[in-house]
């Protein structure tokens, strides 16, 4: 297998305006071979909606805000596709790290390395 | 190499799913459309019996003429008119990785999860035309799944793609202004394709002149072969009601001159010898990488036998090849 | 492990300027030398604003702060002020404040829990006058918010018009908004927003009305920091920041309705970013002083001293605190905070240690103002002024960086000047390809950050969770809200509303009926629908 053809959603639940991190994260995972569907700052039902019609391999959130608002658009991607592994990153304190763990969801908070977050990407998309 | 009994039943369970309205189910015959091979020529089967047909708008340009942002304020009129709509975005894959960033959606917050809308992003997977290979399929796939109009967005690099012409009933070419050096130097190939020109970012300086250099561009044609010429500013939503106009016009001129017929003629043309064209390049591929060419390849190292010969032999085993495959 | 202790390692600023092994007189260029010779307070200003330095005024300790309800961010304001702090800062919550909305915008309601965040919800004048409570509005110098160039109008009428209220005369009042093109059109691009053309209307209606009716209040301040952190060098900074302050001059000039000098004047309190190149960020303030006055001589022929000099409130990175062992930050702001006392700032706020955590704590925020305490009680930095002033090595980066920031603002003309470098998405491009230069950096190890690439054991007792905020700052907003609407005098509220609807329509200044509009207790939302009505949308560039 390789990454090749492999779909991963990037999306903004926040209504923050940060594109460093998301930006730095999509190209890293385009070059390495994933198809990154950006679409910004979205709400909880339009990340869902997305993650149905693009049918992406993996769901990539940057959180700048609530972590709250991030588990509402987890719950709603896990409601109709269950089966796609979510991964997070941006401001996400211990506090909301460990909420969002306890949900089955790896985070990759600032200061992550792009290798490693790639190396998620592979692993979370069954592309190794 | 024989489908699998399974996929060809979890193919045709997906597509009845998609046929009644399963957005999960369509998305992923779509994925299975992209990957090729064996599952898409199954689903491809699925789509012989052609249901209502839909009509295919082509929206093309150069990268950053506002084309989705265009597209954005054009799904807001086309919706009252189609009430569905389905939109596939093509942005080009990248050759060094092969991986794409498709930010397309990102323009097009105001459809974002409304449920008479489908937005599908694609990635060109290598294909030089600027439409994906799966593009046409998954057109036809849209319209067996009832959705009545379908958009295409894709990139036109340089010279205007002439592969947005043979998959879309309507071809939209979005200019922008101070483009009329590009407008000349592409004089053929932009009269070839556009039924409709665009010149979006209206609000910018040069607008008049660029009109006037695509104007003149055309004044060759004769009046009633000559593409509409539509101003907007994609931003402010201004000009989308003239486009949609003049893509409701265009389509009931080409449908009532019979044109629509023959073009959709030419479109099954294309289609056909692109799916053959993908499915021999498939099959050739297979043939080289599992050795099957390396006798001939030989023989014609050693001197043994001369390149022609060796061609017809391979050509042989390819198209024996190619029918097992279709008998299996 | 990184490899940069060996003998192949080039040693270069962080904006890659080279460096050598040491510096001798001849290395100072030429026409460098004679600005040495020139004593602080004096044209060029280079060495320093003023003369007596900080022995005569102690740069101004200046904190961004606030979160919640208003009376949240009032109570954190207070404890600042307690804790030493000898300015204020209000920021307004990001999410209605940046975008205009009212709490009950589709798009803030999907994310009702991120309300207050990161500031205080204020959506009319009775919230502004609550967050306002018991500052020492007169004596203090006041940050009014609206860093965000939409959002100013609204913040600076509301502070204005409760400060009226409690009867202080504004032709004394001091203080700031921002206003800032930077924070917004680069570095945290907004859902919506007016395009920058009519944002530029704003600020020259704001530096107008200041000019007529605010002498003491600084108009607008432009925030190379925003600019910095979102990726910009130090000559890329300073090049862009006076690239920017040039749009607001022409446009004065344009309009011809205010003195020239004082359009310069107002636009001469920025903002600068510190980082953690401790001698390259204190150059950066000597060079940006330097070529404030070039400008204005060169481009202007100002050189009135009072206009010429440059003050400087200055930030320290955030970007530079990280995630990994925060305690390391409090380290980190403390050199940062030296830079730029170093470079002689007029004032500065130091980020918090648990900067990429959350906002700050309590504690996080008092460790920000004891850095800078300590730093001014027990260091002797304010006794003399320009201390690095006529170091070889100083003086020829402060000379260098001035040359390459001169550069780059020529780049930005060339791109049609400073908004058509935003509009075209150029300026993005150049912060996000030193982004990218950055990360390559770390992985191959010349760019080491301890607790991050380097050194990653933390054994330390301390738990820093991040400040958790509070958790009915929308409900209450919400209620806050319909009250307004319910009680409100409502045909002059929507008067004032059409009134100032025939001002953003017709061009004339837009503060007045703004003012009004405040006054009549018009909500942020129902300005913001008209903005968007008369100005439509920024065409963003970026794709995030
Ligand atoms: C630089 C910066 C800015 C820049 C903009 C940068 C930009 N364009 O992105 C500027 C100066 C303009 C800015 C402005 C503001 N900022 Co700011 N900013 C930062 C800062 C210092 C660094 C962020 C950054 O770019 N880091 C570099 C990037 C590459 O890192 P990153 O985003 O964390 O991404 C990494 C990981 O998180 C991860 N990752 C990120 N996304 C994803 C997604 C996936 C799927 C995965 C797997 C991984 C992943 O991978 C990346 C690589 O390691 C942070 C604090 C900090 N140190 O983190 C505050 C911070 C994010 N900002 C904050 C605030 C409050 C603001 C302002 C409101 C302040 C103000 N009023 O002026 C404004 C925002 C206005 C608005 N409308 O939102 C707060 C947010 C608080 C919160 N959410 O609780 C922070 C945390 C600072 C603070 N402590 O107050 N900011
Ligand atoms: N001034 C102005 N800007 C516009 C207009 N339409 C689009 N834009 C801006 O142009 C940029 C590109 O817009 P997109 O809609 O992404 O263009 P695109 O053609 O789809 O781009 P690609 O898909 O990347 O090829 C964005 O910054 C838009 O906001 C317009 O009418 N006027
Ligand atoms: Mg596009």
């Amino acid at each position: 297998m390789s990454t090749a053809g492999k779909r991963i959603l990037m999306a903004k639940t926040g209504l923050d305006g940060h594109w460093r991190g998301p930006t730095v994260v999509a190209k890293a995972l385009r070059d390495a071979g994933f198809e990154v569907i950006m679409i910004g700052m979205a709400r909880p039902e339009e990340v869902m909606q997305a993650s149905i019609d693009e049918d992406v391999d993996l769901v990539g959130l940057n959180i700048g805000g609530h972590v709250d608002v991030a588990v509402r658009a987890i719950g709603m991607v896990r409601e109709s596709r269950p089966e796609v592994p979510i991964f997070v990153g941006g401001v996400v304190p211990p506090h909301a790290k460990r909420k969002l763990e306890g949900l089955g969801v790896e985070v990759y908070p600032p200061g992550s390395q792009l290798p490693d977050i790639v190396a998620a990407a592979v692993r979370l998309t069954g592309a190794a | 190499m024989a489908v699998s009994q399974q996929s060809a039943q979890d193919t045709d369970q997906l597509l009845e799913r998609a046929r009644a309205g399963d957005r999960g189910a369509l998305a992923r015959l779509i994925s299975v459309l992209e990957r090729g091979g064996d599952a898409a020529a199954c689903v491809e089967r699925g789509l012989s019996s052609r249901g209502a047909a839909g009509y295919t708008v082509g929206i093309t340009g150069a990268p950053g003429a506002g084309k989705s942002t265009l597209v954005n304020t054009l799904l807001g009129e086309a919706l009252t008119d189609a009430g569905r709509v389905a939109l596939l975005a093509v942005d080009p894959t990248s050759p060094l990785s092969r991986g794409a960033l498709l930010g397309d959606r990102v323009r097009m917050h105001s459809h974002a999860a409304s449920s008479q809308v489908f937005i599908r992003s694609m990635a060109s997977r290598g294909q030089l035309g600027g439409l994906a290979v799966a593009t046409r399929s998954a057109r036809r796939l849209l319209e067996a799944c009832g959705w009545p109009l379908i958009l295409i967005e894709t990139v036109g690099v340089g010279q205007v793609e002439l592969d947005v012409a043979s998959t879309t009933d309507t071809v939209v070419v979005v200019l922008n202004p101070g483009w009329g050096d590009e407008v000349q130097a592409n004089k053929a190939g932009l009269m070839e394709v556009a039924d409709i020109f665009v010149i979006n970012k209206a609000d910018k300086a040069g607008l008049q002149a660029t009109r006037r250099d695509l104007e003149s561009a055309l004044a060759s044609l004769p009046m009633e072969r000559r593409p509409a010429i539509v101003e907007t500013v994609a931003t402010e939503g201004r000009g989308a009601a003239d486009l949609w106009a003049a893509i409701a016009s265009h389509r009931e001129a080409i449908t009532l001159s019979g044109e629509l017929a023959s073009r959709r003629q030419q479109q099954l043309r294309a289609e056909l010898r692109g799916l053959i064209d993908a499915r021999l390049e498939a099959e050739l591929d297979q043939l080289f990488a599992s050795g099957g060419a390396d006798t001939q390849l030989e023989a014609v190292g050693g001197g043994a036998l001369d390149m022609a010969a060796a061609g017809d032999a391979l050509l042989r085993e390819l198209c024996r090849r190619a029918s097992a495959a279709i008998a299996g | 492990m990184n490899s940069n202790n060996g003998n192949g390692r080039v040693w270069n600023t962080a904006s890659g300027l080279h460096l050598k092994n040491f510096y001798a007189p001849d290395d100072v260029p030429e026409s460098h030398r004679k600005h040495v010779a020139v004593p602080p307070g004096e044209s060029p200003f280079h060495r320093g604003a003023y003369p007596t330095g900080y022995r005569t005024k102690p740069w101004r300790i200046f904190q961004l702060s606030g979160f919640g309800k208003p009376e949240d961010e009032n109570e954190r304001i207070r404890f600042l002020l307690e804790q030493g702090e000898t300015g204020f800062i209000m920021e307004h919550d990001r999410n209605t404040g940046d975008h205009c909305y009212n709490v009950d915008h589709p798009d803030v309601v999907a994310r009702r829990e991120d309300v207050g965040l990161t500031g205080a919800v204020m959506q009319s004048v009775r919230d502004i006058d609550i967050c306002m409570k018991d500052l020492p509005l007169a004596t203090s110098y006041g940050h009014a918010g609206g860093a965000v160039v939409q959002h100013a109008p609204f913040a600076l009428a509301g502070y204005w018009t409760v400060a009226k209220q409690r009867g202080v005369d504004l032709a004394r009042l001091p203080g700031t908004g921002q206003s800032d093109f930077f924070l917004t059109y680069l570095g945290c691009v907004t859902k919506q927003q007016i395009p920058t053309r009519d944002g530029l209307r704003f600020n020259a209606d704001i530096m107008e009305f200041c000019d007529k009716h605010l002498p003491r209040w600084v108009p607008v301040s432009i925030a190379g920091y925003n600019g910095a952190d979102t990726g910009l060098n130090a000559y890329q900074e300073l090049g862009a920041l006076f690239a920017n302050a040039v749009e607001y001059l022409e446009e004065i000039k344009r309009r011809n309705t205010m003195p020239l000098e004082n359009a310069a004047r107002a636009c001469g309190g920025v903002n600068f970013r510190a980082s953690m190149d401790l001698f390259e960020e204190a150059s950066k303030m000597r060079a940006a002083r330097l070529m404030w006055q070039q400008l204005l001589e060169r481009r202007y022929a100002i050189t009135n001293p009072k206009v010429a000099n440059l003050r400087i409130h200055c930030v320290t990175a955030g970007s530079r605190m990280t995630y990994q062992q925060p305690l390391n930050n409090i380290v980190r702001g403390t050199v940062m905070a030296l830079a730029a006392a170093l470079g002689g700032v007029q004032s500065l706020g130091v980020s918090g240690y648990d900067e990429a955590l959350s906002i700050p704590s309590e504690h996080a925020h008092q460790m920000s103002v004891r850095i800078q305490q300590i730093l001014q009680e027990e260091t002797n930095i304010q006794a003399v002024t320009d201390p690095l002033g006529g170091s070889y090595y100083v003086e020829t980066l402060t000379a260098e960086l001035v040359e390459r920031a001169w550069e780059f603002f020529d780049e930005i003309m060339e791109q049609g000047g400073f908004l058509a470098s935003l509009d075209s998405g150029w300026l993005h491009e150049r912060a996000a390809e030193n982004q990218s230069e950055d990360f390559r950096q770390q992985e191959s190890g010349e760019q080491v950050i301890i607790g991050v690439t380097d050194h990653k054991d933390d054994v330390s007792p301390f738990d820093v969770d991040g400040f958790m905020g509070v958790d009915d700052a929308y409900d209450v907003a919400l209620e806050r809200l319909h009250e307004v609407r319910r009680t409100r005098y409502e045909k002059g509220a929507s008067q004032a509303l059409g009134a100032l609807e025939s001002v953003c329509r017709d061009g004339e200044n837009i503060m007045p009926a703004m003012m009004d509009a405040l006054a009549a207790e018009v909500t942020l939302g129902e300005i913001g629908d008209v903005y968007r009505s008369v100005f439509g949308d920024w065409a963003t560039p970026i794709q995030t």
